[in-house]
């Protein structure tokens, strides 16, 4: 089997600190705006009448998500210029010097990790951290993250480890892209199915 | 979107306008050809063609103002293996050359007929491909709302609707010229500009009828579908004033106003009168159009976040 390294979520201990997010900012020096790695605070339900007291269903949870570096990605299928590319270990990379920032990656992707940088002109994403990957450590939003929340690895070795969900409101299913994700779902993930839930920070992401 | 949508949308409806126009164009060259001499149809063709390479070079330079690196936009052509947008280069830069070549010879009569029609031909089927791929680029199974085939039979239609009406400003513009140039000149090509224009309205109504009947099929495919209900709402909802308007100068200009250019064409006295209406039905339907891609723009949503 090819390698395919992938990344570890695990929603239902994450606090929405956003540590690994400004991990990754600090680490890669990102632009205001420019945001490799999101976290996505959702919330639903509402509270219920019963009797004569109202009850709190409401609930939240935490969703921090970078590139998948899926398995099938569409923005390297519809990238015109193959800036956008799938490496042998999985990574999927923006060749800059190719890159006409023509922005077709981000629309297609559904998961926002293409992130166009106006001062360049160029599209750029997670890539992994692969500086610190070929120096033998971890992505800097793993390492960052107080509740041991993320992990990396082979996505095999992942999938045995912690299950094969990969995704949980509001992202789609996986099968479109084939993404390179394990969740650990928080405990109200599947009452999205059926209760209205909704992203809360959309401001800042 | 919105506002950084305005260059694709610039060059996707200058590009199909262009590709309408030279297929309208060959088609009533056709018939004049038959029905009065290469001549006639020639001079009437000749400034209608001129309108068109403009277009389609305009269209193509508004595209690179939507790229963040535009210097090396030639690189776009290098994914044709998987990437439709790569085709869209291709072929619209193919399209211009092929135009550009087939009028160049056309104007200077360089080559036989024949020679000259082949040239017209691939540049038609390129142009007419062109479109397809157009339309490949937004059927992505992520944005629901664009995936359906439904974009291509709009692209199609809005081609065709802007190449019909465009075409008959064009021969107006180019009969006034003609005019102006030479009086006596004008008996024969005022009969070929009348006849061209009854074809033009009736066209232009039979493609009014094909937008009315798409629309309600989209929208109800996108109210259909949980992944795109809010776009359904918001083209009824928030963008309802630009949506009615869209329609409302649909109507006016491809219905209301074609059929009085129907029946200002039926009567030599009224070529002038004929004439305004041509370019007033053009304005609108122009207008329109742009409306509406600026709806499809902002009716992007994506299956995830």
């Amino acid at each position: 089997m090819t390698k395919q390294y992938a990344l570890y979520f695990d929603s239902s201990s994450c606090t929405g600190c956003k540590a690994c997010q400004i991990a990754c900012k600090d680490k890669n020096n990102l632009e205001v705006g420019v945001l490799w790695r999101r976290v996505y605070s959702v919330t639903g339900g509402d509270w219920v009448s019963t009797g004569n007291a109202w009850t709190s269903q409401a609930f939240a949870y935490e969703l921090s998500i970078s590139c998948n570096h899926c398995q099938d990605p569409l923005c390297v299928h519809v990238c015109p210029t193959t800036a956008m590319h799938k490496r042998d270990d999985g990574i999927v990379l923006v060749d800059a010097s190719k890159c006409i920032g023509c922005k077709y990656c981000e629309w297609v992707c559904p998961y926002g990790a293409p992130q166009y940088d106006p001062s360049k002109g160029k599209m750029t994403k997670c890539n992994l951290c692969e500086d610190y990957l070929a120096e033998g450590g971890n992505p800097a939003c793993v390492d960052a993250c107080v509740m041991r929340a993320l992990d990396f690895g082979e996505l095999s070795e992942l999938q045995a480890k912690y299950g094969t969900v990969d995704n949980i409101f509001p992202l789609p299913l996986g099968s479109t892209t084939q993404p390179a994700l394990v969740i650990t779902p928080h405990k109200d993930a599947r009452r999205t199915q059926y209760e209205s839930a909704k992203i809360t920070n959309m401001e800042e992401i | 979107m919105s506002v950084h949508a305005w260059p694709l949308i610039a060059f996707t409806i200058l590009a199909q306008m262009s590709v309408g126009m030279f297929v309208v164009l060959g088609i009533v060259h056709y018939f004049v050809v038959n029905k009065y001499s290469i001549a006639e149809a020639d001079q009437m063709s000749s400034y209608a063609l001129l309108a068109i390479g403009p277009a389609l070079v305009l269209g193509l330079l508004a595209s690179l103002i939507h790229l963040g690196t535009p210097y090396i936009a030639f690189l776009a052509v290098t994914n044709l293996a998987t990437s439709w947008l790569s085709w869209e280069i291709l072929l619209g830069v193919l399209f211009a050359i092929l135009g550009g070549i087939f009028a160049i010879m056309q104007w200077r009569k360089i080559g036989s007929f024949a020679l000259r029609n082949v040239v017209a031909w691939l540049a038609a089927i390129d142009g007419i491909g062109l479109v397809y791929v157009m339309s490949r680029i937004y059927r992505q199974p992520t944005i629901p709302s664009w995936n359906t085939t439904l974009t291509t039979i709009s692209f199609y239609t809005t081609a065709l609707l802007l190449g019909v009406v465009g075409v008959g400003a064009a021969f107006v513009a180019g009969y006034a010229y003609l005019k102006r140039q030479n009086p006596d000149c004008t008996q024969e090509l005022c009969m070929v500009l009348q006849q061209t224009m009854r074809g033009i309205s009736i066209s232009a109504i039979v493609l009014l009828g094909v937008e009315f009947v798409v629309f309600p099929v989209y929208l109800s495919y996108l109210a259909n579908s949980s992944a795109t209900a809010a776009i359904a709402a918001s083209m009824t909802g928030i963008f309802s004033p630009i949506f009615v308007t869209r329609l409302a100068l649909a109507f006016l200009g491809a219905g209301l106003l074609a059929v009085y250019l129907y029946r200002t064409s039926l009567s030599a006295e009224r070529v002038q009168v004929m004439g305004y209406v041509s370019y007033a039905v053009f304005g609108l339907v122009l207008i329109s159009e742009v409306l509406g891609r600026f709806l499809f723009y902002a009716s992007y949503i994506s299956i995830g976040v």
